[in-house]
């Protein structure tokens, strides 16, 4: 048995190890006394933390959750333009998955969950993306052109889904293609595409946008 | 007359929209002059200290009413 902790303490390093266990073998592949063996302590003490296995799934997503990215410092020292923000967001991303690919694990067995826990975990981790891409592109795209609504949608998931398949294959494949591209190139080539695809001209991303409010 | 010189309607939008809107308001205005920003994000709330910290515009108030987030920045000289 490991030594006594303080509550709090002991409750923190419960979460670390469980969060863990949870990216590496999904919330079926784990069990409390598993759980409970890493931390070195026994079950009951980790229901006196934890009323069940679900209650403890929750908080260390809840606990990833409040980790969010800042993007407060790239908007500070970036460019404003769409190619600028796009850009500096998906190197904050790809950093944060980089210090902790447990982020990375845990939202991709938690697309497969499908309870509200982990439906809200994963909304929100893409939801800063999601709503810059579509806001910015419901802001530039002509109002007139066939399919709008369908075309930004479909341009928010395509960026989306670019930006996790190459994180997954530089993170979680053992044959890492992507070894030795850095984050600068992977970012700059991701958002290249991107931007080429839906159309938008970088003369158009340097002229400044109409301040609403 | 109002107490404020500007101001931005940031409702409904995520981090960084705020923070980048508010940048280019602030952008536009002369030293001295205050921006008032209305937000829904939570997040929100600790975006704006740090964007205040690190731009050295100073954040007079912040406050929240029924999930309304209300910031006054002034701009630093």
């Amino acid at each position: 048995m490991s030594k006594r902790l303080p509550g709090p303490e002991r409750r923190e390093s419960i979460l670390k190890v469980a969060q863990g266990l949870f990216a590496e073998k999904g919330y079926h592949g784990v069990s409390i006394d598993e759980i409970a063996r890493e931390v070195d302590v026994s079950p009951a003490i980790l229901y006196r933390h934890f009323k069940s296995k679900q209650e403890l799934y929750n908080a260390v997503l809840q606990a990833m959750s409040s980790k969010r990215e800042s993007y407060v410092q790239m908007v500070i020292n970036s460019g404003t333009s769409f190619e600028d923000v796009l850009t500096g967001m998906t190197q904050v991303y790809i950093k944060s998955i980089d210090e902790n690919p447990d982020l990375l694990r845990t939202e991709l067995q938690s697309l497969l969950e499908g309870s509200d826990a982990t439906t809200d975990f994963f909304k929100h981790r893409w939801k800063s993306f999601s709503d810059y891409i579509e806001f910015s592109l419901n802001e530039r795209l002509p109002y007139d052109m066939p399919n709008r609504e369908i075309t930004i949608l479909s341009a928010s998931l395509m960026f989306q889904g670019m930006l996790r398949e190459a994180l997954v294959q530089k993170y979680l494949q053992p044959l890492d293609r992507l070894e030795d591209v850095s984050l600068q190139e992977l970012s700059h080539e991701l958002v290249r595409l991107f931007l080429r695809a839906v159309g938008i001209e970088k003369s158009h991303l340097s002229r400044k946008a109409v301040i609403s409010g | 007359m109002s107490d404020f010189d500007s101001e931005l309607d940031a409702t409904g939008l995520n981090c960084p929209l705020p923070i980048l809107r508010a940048k280019k308001a602030i952008a536009a205005m002369d030293a001295g002059q205050t921006l008032r920003i209305i937000a829904t994000d939570p997040g929100s709330v600790k975006d704006f200290e740090a964007f205040c910290k690190q731009t050295g515009n100073e954040l007079l108030s912040s406050g929240e009413e029924e999930g309304k987030f209300t910031f006054m920045i002034k701009k630093a000289a």
